[in-house]
Order: C-alpha cells, then sequence, then structure tokens
C-alpha cells in the first residue's frame, strides 16, 4: 500500500473544522436543555424544602384557623377539585365535538377559517380578561352568582382551545389512507370516526385533556371573580355555592396574611402541584390502559 | 373504439356489468374524460392501461363515485352498474360502494386485527338485510381468506394487527374484506405497484381465481400486467377511448397507431 492511498482516508482540516463545529452544537443544545429542566428543578426543590415540612394529614384534611394562620387547607383543596372537574365536564365534551366537527366533517372553506382564526384568539386572550367575561356573562347575566358553576364556566371558555386544537391534531395523525378505506367499503363518516378514527387518536386527545387540568387547576384570576373567596369555612355542596380555591389561597396566605408561618405558603403551593401531577397520572393511566387495550 | 369482440359474435348477446354511455368529466375547469363509451363484460377480467393522466384511474373512480368527494368534480353522461344507473339521484352511495369495492395501489387494511378488516364491512352492512354473506363471522373469514388464497398462512394470527403483514399479505387482505358483502365489481387501481414481482405473481393468480364469480376492473401501468392478467384491455389516451379489444388481440394487432406506439414503449 502506498503512501498516496493511506492519505485519502486521512482527516483534512476541513474535517476537523466541520468536527469541531459539530461539538460546539451539540454542547450548545444540551446547555439549553438543561436551562429547559433547571427552573422545574428549583422551583420543586424549593417548594419541598420550604413547604414540606407543614405537610402533614392534617394539614390536608381540616379547615383553616386564625384566620388562615393555622390550620389546613381542606376547602380549598376540595374547592379546586370540584372546579376542575366541573370545568373539564363542561369543555371536554364541547372541545372535543367541535373538533371532530371541524376536522372530519367541515371543509376548508372561509368559515372553518373564520371559526379557526377565533379559536386561536381565544387562547391568545389574557386569563383577566376571561375573568371579566366570566364576571359579566356568567357571573351577572346569566345570574349564577358568583359560584362554583360561573367559575368552571369561566375556566372552561379559557382552556377550550387547548381541546380543541389538541384534538384536531391528534386527529389529524391518523392517516387518510384509514378514512379512506371506510368509506369506500360503504361506511358512514360517523361510522369510520367511531370505528377508525377515535381508537386512533383518543391517546392524543387525552394528552390534550391533561394539559388543560394542569392548566385549569392552576389559574387565579378567572376564578377570583367568578366563584372562589378569601375564606369560607363551609365545604361545598353544589355548583351552586362559592368555593375557596388553592390557587387563590396561595395568592392570599402569600400576600394578604400578616403573621403567617412561612413555610404555609409553600405548603398550599405543593398542595397544589401534587394535586395536578395527582390529576395528570390518573389520565397518564387511563391513557396507557387504553393504549394496551387498543380495541377502542 | 372497436366494435364488441368478434369472438363475442358466435355467442349469445354478452352481458355487461359496466354500461358507460357519453361519460365527460370535469375536475374543476379540467376537462379529464370525453365521451366515454365502454361496455365491461361480466365476470371478466378487464384491464385498462394508458400514460399517466389518460383518465384510466378517473374513469375507474367514478364507477363507485369515490371521485365527487373531491368536491369540485362533474360529470355528464352516466355509468350503469348492472342496469342501474349509479348517478340516478335515487340511488344510495352506501349501496353503491357496497356493490363496487375498490383495491388501492397502496394496501390500506386498517389498523385492527386480520379477523376484524375481514368482517368489517360486513357488520357495517350485516343490519341491512339481504346481499351478504349469511355465514358465522367465522365461516365468513375462513371463507373469505380461502379465496384469496390467505387461509393457510394467517389462520393461526387472526387476531394480529392486520398491519403486520406483509405488503402481499395486506393487498390480498384488501381485496378478501371486499368479498363477504357480495360485491358485484372489483375495482383495482394499480394494486400490485407497491409488490415486488413474486407479489405481483401471487395477486394475478388471485385474479384468475376471483374471474367468473366477479366482474374486475384493473387499471395498471404494466404492459406485461395487462396482458397476462385480463381478458379485455382498454387503451385510454387523453381522457379518450382509443382502444376496446380482447387483450390478445390488442397486444398482437393493435388497429390504432397510438396503441401501437404505446404498447411497444415509444412513449409512456
Amino acid at each position: 500500500m502506498t503512501t498516496a492511498n493511506a492519505a485519502m482516508f486521512q482527516a483534512s482540516s476541513l474535517n476537523h473544522r466541520n468536527a469541531r463545529v459539530q461539538s460546539l452544537y451539540r454542547i450548545l443544545f444540551g446547555v439549553m436543555t438543561l436551562m429547559l429542566i433547571a427552573p422545574v428543578m428549583m422551583i420543586l426543590g424549593t417548594l419541598i424544602y420550604k413547604g414540606g415540612g407543614v405537610i402533614s394529614w392534617e394539614f390536608l384534611f381540616t379547615a383553616p384557623t386564625d384566620g388562615m394562620r393555622t390550620g389546613g387547607v381542606l376547602p380549598a383543596l376540595l374547592g379546586t377539585v370540584w372546579l376542575v372537574t366541573v370545568a373539564l365536564l363542561l369543555s371536554v365534551p364541547i372541545g372535543v365535538f367541535a373538533a371532530i366537527y371541524l376536522s372530519e366533517y367541515a371543509g376548508d372553506n372561509w368559515f372553518t377559517r373564520i371559526i379557526n382564526l377565533a379559536i386561536i384568539n381565544l387562547a391568545g386572550v389574557p386569563s383577566i380578561v376571561h375573568a371579566l367575561f366570566g364576571l359579566g356573562a356568567f357571573v351577572i347575566f346569566f345570574k349564577f352568582g358568583t359560584s362554583i358553576l360561573a367559575a368552571s364556566l369561566t375556566l372552561a371558555v379559557m382552556t377550550m382551545p387547548v381541546v380543541i386544537v389538541a384534538t384536531r391534531e391528534s386527529l389529524q395523525s391518523v392517516p387518510p389512507a384509514f378514512r379512506e378505506a371506510c368509506w369506500n367499503m360503504g361506511a358512514t363518516r360517523w361510522q369510520t370516526i367511531r370505528k377508525v378514527v377515535l381508537p386512533n387518536s383518543i391517546t392524543g386527545i387525552l394528552t390534550g385533556v391533561i394539559l388543560e387540568v394542569s392548566r385549569t387547576a392552576g389559574e387565579t384570576a378567572p376564578i377570583m371573580f367568578t366563584g372562589a373567596v378569601f375564606f369560607t369555612p363551609f365545604l361545598p355542596q353544589s355548583v351552586f355555592d362559592q368555593t375557596m380555591a388553592l390557587s387563590l389561597h396561595l395568592f392570599v396566605a402569600a400576600t394578604q396574611v400578616p403573621g403567617i408561618a412561612e413555610e404555609v405558603p409553600f405548603g398550599i403551593a405543593l398542595v397544589l402541584i401534587g394535586l395536578v401531577l395527582l390529576m395528570n397520572s390518573a389520565s397518564i393511566a387511563f391513557r396507557m390502559w387504553l393504549r394496551g387495550k387498543k380495541k377502542w | 373504439m372497436t366494435a364488441a369482440p368478434a369472438a363475442a359474435l358466435l355467442q349469445p348477446a354478452p352481458e355487461y356489468a359496466i354500461d358507460t354511455k357519453k361519460l365527460n368529466l370535469w375536475y374543476g375547469t379540467f376537462q379529464a374524460l370525453y365521451e366515454v363509451d365502454l361496455q365491461i363484460r361480466k365476470g371478466m377480467i378487464t384491464s385498462m392501461i394508458g400514460p399517466s393522466g389518460c383518465g384510466k384511474s378517473t374513469y375507474l373512480r367514478s364507477v363507485n363515485r369515490i371521485n365527487e368527494r373531491l368536491g369540485y368534480v362533474r360529470i355528464e353522461g352516466s355509468i350503469e352498474v348492472m342496469g342501474q344507473n349509479i348517478y340516478d339521484s335515487d340511488v344510495e352511495l352506501i349501496q353503491v360502494r357496497k356493490q363496487v369495492g375498490m383495491v388501492f395501489q397502496r394496501p390500506n387494511p386498517l389498523p385492527i386485527s386480520i379477523r376484524d378488516n375481514i368482517l368489517f364491512s360486513h357488520r357495517l352492512h350485516a343490519k341491512g338485510g339481504g346481499g351478504v354473506h349469511q355465514g358465522t363471522p367465522d365461516e365468513i373469514v375462513e371463507e373469505s381468506l380461502r379465496t384469496v388464497l390467505l387461509w393457510d398462512k394467517v389462520k393461526d394470527r387472526l387476531k394480529r394487527k392486520a398491519t403486520e403483514l406483509s405488503l402481499e399479505e395486506q393487498q390480498k387482505l384488501c381485496i378478501a374484506r371486499l368479498l363477504p358483502v357480495k360485491p358485484t365489481l372489483l375495482l383495482m387501481d394499480e394494486p400490485c405497484s407497491a409488490l415486488d414481482p413474486k407479489g405481483t405473481e401471487a395477486v394475478e393468480e388471485l385474479l384468475w381465481e376471483l374471474r367468473g364469480q366477479y366482474t374486475i376492473l384493473i387499471v395498471t401501468h404494466n404492459m406485461a400486467q395487462a396482458r397476462r392478467a385480463s381478458e379485455e384491455c382498454i387503451f385510454m389516451l387523453m381522457g379518450r377511448v382509443v382502444e376496446h379489444a380482447l387483450t390478445e388481440e390488442m397486444f398482437v394487432t393493435p388497429t390504432h397507431k397510438e396503441t401501437a406506439d404505446y404498447i411497444e414503449g415509444r412513449y409512456g
């Protein structure tokens, strides 16, 4: 073998330079990824470090006492569960069905384009505007008063775009060939949707619902004027009651209550995050169960 | 186009599965079919050949009215399937789709089990009364899969997903799942173009098995396939039918210069 042949396979200076650039970018992307998870870790770490101490069965299952300086978070915890559940019951059917209509039935014309524009705009409206809308529409105009119903309706309106967009995207990820196959065998649109499209997109739809749960549970502004109160010693009995909510309770405890122990707000925040994680895990478990079944 | 093939003159008047009269079709302002008159013999395999864009797929797709889903398709003339104009206003689209099965270029089994694929169409139509296979689900599955020569290969994995099969098997399954509702007509749009030579041969063999019981209309780009796997052949060019003859006659003594040029590969 001659030296000339060997040189053909040696790295040139250009190869070296390209390799250096390549590793630089790799480091850059890696660092950015770290920066992404760093805040999450810091928030969780701080909350557990500062608020972990106050978490106890008593904290979870008793009402606040002494002007919210002592006692637990039960009314707020239950209130948030109420608000999220009612908001989901309202927004998931509407959002999912509307998305099915838009993606499976409606064509692409000026009317559906306007609807799409409206959905995007709805998603961009600040939550305080939703709050005022909820106050005007549900509390005053529909005379629901400040109640779980009015607050959940407001939350539902606010989070509906998330459900619609997630549902549409997962419906559109079902290959068109499946639909064609169905139509060609004489299936109606609904039969096609029920037997082929939904079973193949249900997991994506649930992902949208999970996102919505997180957002709904954490929102403060939309419920402040519409159904959540600073303090009530009563647990909600129906959707027409006012209620406490974890997010608002956290805001109040952190800013409005003088002389409160420093770790209490951290504890409340930890409960809120724990609740969201719990609800998310439940829907993730449901999603995995469906995927395993794959029958539906 | 030529008159009915010579051999037919010796026999009683041939029965037509499809009788197309003066079919014109536009996609928006583009006219894709011009004055198409075609009689497709019942129980035979008829192939359609011609260069891309000649209108053969368009014709095929108007025989089960799948074209009109595009929304901007306009049609004049008539297509009679077993004597009934399928464009009449009192014709139910769902029934057209049941009577006229379609097989696509890419096999498109549903992402459900092999068994459920076979029964899918039957379940859609069974409650509507007559005209479907009357057996039990197990019988239907076995008979359909036997007909497409697939039973022995898949009988032990009927619960497995159909999308796990090889392309050739998928395509056979796509043919098999049309059979339980007893269609009159099977349309095939280049059914072998995604398959290797062995798969192609297997599907062609299957076509001959189905011949007689079903009328088959197959669009193909593969002239050798048209020659091997059809009894009559239609050559189309620029949206018009140029020649319609017995396959052996068309490939040996084409009557039109365009046909001869295309068959000999001078354009395509």
